[in-house]
């Protein structure tokens, strides 16, 4: 008796997997080419969402990281209580980080937005600096500035605390509603790809239903059975992941070099590990999606 | 060798395919299940390979339970049985070597070995000459033949036949008779449904037969006994 493994595979059975596999590319070339082209068109769909996706949340986390908290400094507290007050703030949990700019930082760079040398408006001014000591305060999670500017409000020996209020509370609702809609757009096409795909192999394992029934009969293990379409599976799919990654990887690049020359001012994400990683990810998927998707259609027809 | 004890099966649909179904048949037998169209006839062979499972009561065939028995060991028990229907079952797309070796191919047996023992059960049914060509280039004897083959090329204990002359004309229906003949006369049991009512006749062989999903008769040398 020759000893098998789980999946009943021999020497021979691999011989006759690849064969059978290679007859039934064979025997249904259009089959086969649909099959490559649904992969191909739902892996575009999702290729393309997920780079919207990418350039969706980077856009929301660039307009996040320019909002900022400006807390400005009583200005009869001394230097050493400044300080103090800076590492109290630092110790909040929502805080990221703190930076001081204090009064004679924030005089210069007025003075030289002003166009003087750095004595000239000291001394205009009668020697003193009226200008308050600012702690500039940012958030871990920019949704939280509300919140925490409120929490800066109570604290003894802060005069004013501003956070852009006006355009932060527009901002903050757009850029969660922007990742949301990328997060759905990549969801609903990823839901649209597996039934697209899981028909086109029900339609394979239902055209090659007889041979299924006559394998069983003749005492086929279900591994036996389900081996060829799995490794068929696997061919079409990454035939249709790479076509679909050329196609995405293209498009994208090209897209991304029209909308900067267009629209500057859309900053696209270019970094070059994300493509790939998209790229490569499209091709596993399209992997995955035939080899799984064969062997779940396959399940129905096993059953005999 | 194959024993039903107070088998009854009822379809999903509530039809009442068979009603306490008592039976023995011993190693090396010759049986014809006959019966009208509908009464059960298909139902019971193909509890015999484990095609359908009873609703009630056991199936006992060498030994090994077929009601209890698990999925996974399904195929090892249809590797013992040989199987003959009506319409053949031969896949179109492949040759006629390819079709009578499908039930070792599956078992992972070695191409060579796979060669060799088709061809010798390619001869058996006189078929030699014809190992390349296709199942629809043959004529429905020269199918059958191919599908006899199949079932026999694993030496199975048990040869299951449902209605295997259904689609031939007589004369080439005796040839195939021929064939289980012999084979049961090499020593493996037959179980053949049917119809054909002169076969029956002149093979004196044992005879069970089935109404409205229970044993009517079962006589040794047995007639076929229905007018049609």
């Amino acid at each position: 008796m020759r000893r098998k493994g789980l999946t009943g595979m021999s020497f021979s059975s691999a011989q006759y997997i690849l064969r059978e596999t290679l007859n039934s590319l064979k025997r249904n070339p259009w089959l086969s080419v649909a099959s490559i082209v649904t992969v191909m068109v739902s892996l575009v769909i999702l290729g393309f969402s997920a780079f919207f996706l990418a350039n969706a949340s980077n856009m929301a986390n660039m307009f996040e990281s320019q909002v900022e908290i400006a807390a400005f400094v009583q200005t009869n507290l001394s230097q050493s209580e400044v300080l103090a007050l800076e590492d109290r703030i630092k110790s909040m949990p929502q805080v990221a980080s703190v930076e001081l700019v204090t009064k004679d930082q924030a005089l210069l760079e007025f003075g030289q937005s002003l166009g003087g040398k750095k004595g000239d408006l000291l001394s205009d001014l009668g020697g003193t600096n009226p200008l308050p000591d600012k702690l500039t305060v940012k958030a871990n999670d920019p949704q939280e500035v509300v919140g925490l500017a409120a929490e800066l409000t109570k604290l003894p020996g802060l005069e004013t605390v501003s956070y852009g209020q006006g355009v932060v509370d527009k901002l903050l609702p757009f850029t969660r509603w922007l990742r949301w809609l990328g997060a759905v757009v990549v969801g609903a096409f990823t839901v649209a790809s597996l039934v697209l795909i899981s028909i086109n192999i029900k339609m394979n394992v239902f055209s090659r239903r007889r041979e299924i029934q006559i394998m069983k009969l003749v005492g086929a293990s279900n591994w036996f059975i389900r081996w060829p379409f799995l490794v068929e599976g696997l061919i079409l799919g990454w035939v249709g992941g790479i076509l679909a990654a050329l196609i995405v990887g293209l498009g994208y690049r090209w897209l991304a070099d029209y909308v900067q020359m267009t629209l500057a001012f859309l900053p696209m994400v270019q970094s070059s590990a994300l493509f790939w990683q998209v790229l490569v990810g499209l091709i596993l998927a399209g992997m995955a999606i035939g080899a799984v998707g064969s062997a779940f259609s396959l399940r129905k027809f096993l059953r005999v | 060798m194959i024993q039903l004890n107070n088998v009854t099966k009822i379809y999903p649909n509530g039809a009442k395919a068979l009603v306490d179904i008592n039976l023995r048949i011993s190693k090396g037998e010759f049986v014809f299940l006959v019966g009208p169209s509908g009464a059960g006839k298909s139902t019971l062979v193909r509890l015999l390979f484990r095609e359908e499972v009873p609703t009630r009561g056991q199936v006992t065939l060498n030994g090994r339970n077929l009601v209890r028995m698990r999925e996974r060991e399904v195929p090892l028990l249809r590797r013992t049985i040989g199987v003959i229907f009506q319409d053949f079952k031969l896949l179109p797309n492949k040759t006629v070597m390819e079709n009578a070796g499908f039930a070792l191919e599956v078992l992972g047996v070695p191409a060579k070995e796979v060669q060799a023992r088709t061809r010798s059960a390619l001869d058996m049914v006189g078929l030699s000459h014809k190992t390349r060509a296709f199942p629809g280039e043959l004529s429905g004897g020269e199918q059958q033949r191919v599908c006899v083959a199949r079932a026999i090329i694993n030496n199975p204990a048990l040869l299951v036949a449902d209605e295997p002359t259904g689609n031939l004309d007589p004369e080439t229906a005796w040839e195939i008779m021929d064939l289980l003949y012999n084979i049961n006369k090499r020593g493996t049991t037959v179980v053949m449904a049917t119809h054909a009512k002169d076969i029956v006749n002149q093979m004196k062989k044992r005879v069970i037969a089935i109404e409205k999903g229970r044993i009517a008769r079962d006589e040794e040398k047995g007639a076929y006994g229905y007018e049609l």
